[in-house]
């Protein structure tokens, strides 16, 4: 009984490490992203726009199932762990995108006409100007998808990646009960999702002290 | 320039002798500041020529809009304290000062720095170096714009109602500093309605209304004996209240 628990346990670091990588992926592709979007003629904005929709519209699930089962039609074959950071990345660029958007689209008119008067080129004003109140102001947001990210990467386990959700379920074939390894499962998931909520409010805490968005 | 089908402001000419204050009153909708905002392309004119020292940029209807190189040395000349202050809240008041010279001027970070420091003792926040904006009353915030915008060295200073935003006993203090730049021979445009500073102050009041210059002239004349009734009903308007 007590090793399956230990089983299940390891399998956090699965669980984590799919999740930090979809979102590192996440953040560093929709940075770039988000510039194109707002900079690029309209037409390339529309491709942008239609690709976070499609990707937002269908679900995780189906993706995995897609590019895990599809995708070997056409000759190419992806183990189960670049299938699902490959999955979740894409979704977390579409999201965070989403995100950028809404925290940049909160920093007032008069931020961006201040920066033009005194000068400041595009990417200075993105640099100094843009992007630090956009980060004061969606840093929650991040935090919140991060969580939701966390709980999103157990569908990993469809496809045979060895995290926490997989590694109950194969225990409760093994010993029958359920209620355990999956009261088990739950609980991990509450101890990692916990630490990235209270920090997130600590940091929210601390900018908020320091400086109110004009 | 227009806004869709609003015609904003109309074949307004306008030319400032260096060192002169020009005061701009007139109702609001009048489009003083829509003007103001035409002189560094914070808006688009439709068409126009702005000239500035031997720098002139010319906007033809129907024109591609200026290339980012030229409204760029176009906005180098030009400094500008808004309404509604606009401080980067995220900056603390030395960095709000300090970060254009740095990108924009190429300074370095001790001379920038240092230069700042003599804006805002110049405005009298020397002790507020270190504090962010929303730790600074709206005279502070002003002042300290105002610092901002004079780091740069700019040929001219416009100003957008910069008093507008404050309550009266806060404006004097902006108003002040504004008063000393003009005695420094700073050359401003002063978007205003405090009539008494453009009275003190200005060494021409132009009126505008309807998105046109309606008259101008030295202020003592101009607020004495404007020549248009409508200048007069403004004036009443402001001087009864």
């Amino acid at each position: 009984m007590m090793e399956y628990l230990g089983y299940i346990a390891i399998g956090a670091g699965a669980t984590v490490g799919l999740t930090a990588a979809a979102f590192v992926i996440g953040i560093a592709l929709a940075v770039p992203v988000e510039w194109v979007r707002r900079t690029a003629p309209p037409f390339v904005r529309g491709l942008v726009n239609a690709a976070i929709d499609v990707i937002r519209a269908v679900p995780n699930l189906v993706w995995l199932f897609l590019v895990f089962f599809g995708m070997p039609q056409f000759g190419i074959v992806l183990g189960p762990w670049p299938t699902a950071i490959i999955v979740l990345g894409m979704y977390s660029t579409a999201c965070i995108a989403e995100i950028l958007r809404g925290g940049i689209a909160a920093i007032g008119q008069g931020q961006w006409e201040a920066a033009n008067a005194l000068g400041l080129r595009q990417f200075d004003r993105a640099r100094f100007v843009v992007a630090p109140q956009v980060l004061r102001v969606t840093i929650p947001v991040l935090a919140t998808f991060a969580i939701s990210l966390l709980k999103e990467s157990a569908l990993a386990s469809t496809i045979g990646v060895l995290e926490i959700t997989y590694r109950a379920g194969y225990a409760t074939q093994r010993t029958g009960d359920g209620l355990t390894m999956f009261l088990v499962a739950g609980v991990i998931y509450l101890l990692l999702s916990l630490p990235l909520a209270f920090a997130s409010r600590r940091v929210d805490g601390r900018l908020r002290a320091r400086f109110s968005l004009g | 320039m227009q806004f869709g089908d609003l015609v904003a402001v109309d074949d307004v000419s306008l030319t400032v002798d260096r060192g002169e204050v020009v005061a701009i009153i007139g109702p609001s909708g009048a489009g003083k500041s829509s003007f103001l905002r035409c002189l560094n392309l914070l808006e688009t004119p439709t068409r126009g020529r702005i000239r500035v020292g031997d720098f002139t940029l010319q906007i033809d209807a129907g024109q591609p809009a200026p290339k980012a190189r030229e409204v760029h040395r176009l906005r180098s000349h030009f400094g500008m304290v808004f309404q509604g202050f606009n401080l980067f809240p995220h900056l603390t008041a030395l960095e709000n000062i300090s970060l254009a010279q740095r990108r924009v001027l190429g300074r370095p970070q001790d001379e920038s720095d240092s230069r700042s420091r003599e804006l805002l003792e110049r405005v009298g926040l020397a002790e507020k170096a270190l504090s962010y904006p929303g730790h600074c009353s709206g005279g502070q915030q002003q002042r300290i714009a105002i610092a901002r915008a004079l780091a740069l060295e700019p040929a001219v200073m416009l100003f957008d109602e910069p008093t507008s935003a404050l309550d009266p006993e806060i404006g004097l203090e902006v108003l002040q500093v504004m008063r000393e730049l003009a005695d420094e021979g700073v050359t401003m445009v002063v978007v205003t309605h405090e009539l008494a500073f453009a009275r003190d102050v200005s060494d021409r009041i132009v009126v505008m209304v309807s998105g046109a210059i309606l008259e101008e002239g030295p202020p003592a004349q101009l607020l004495r004996h404007p020549q248009h009734a409508r200048t007069r009903k403004f004036l009443s308007a402001v001087l009864d209240r």
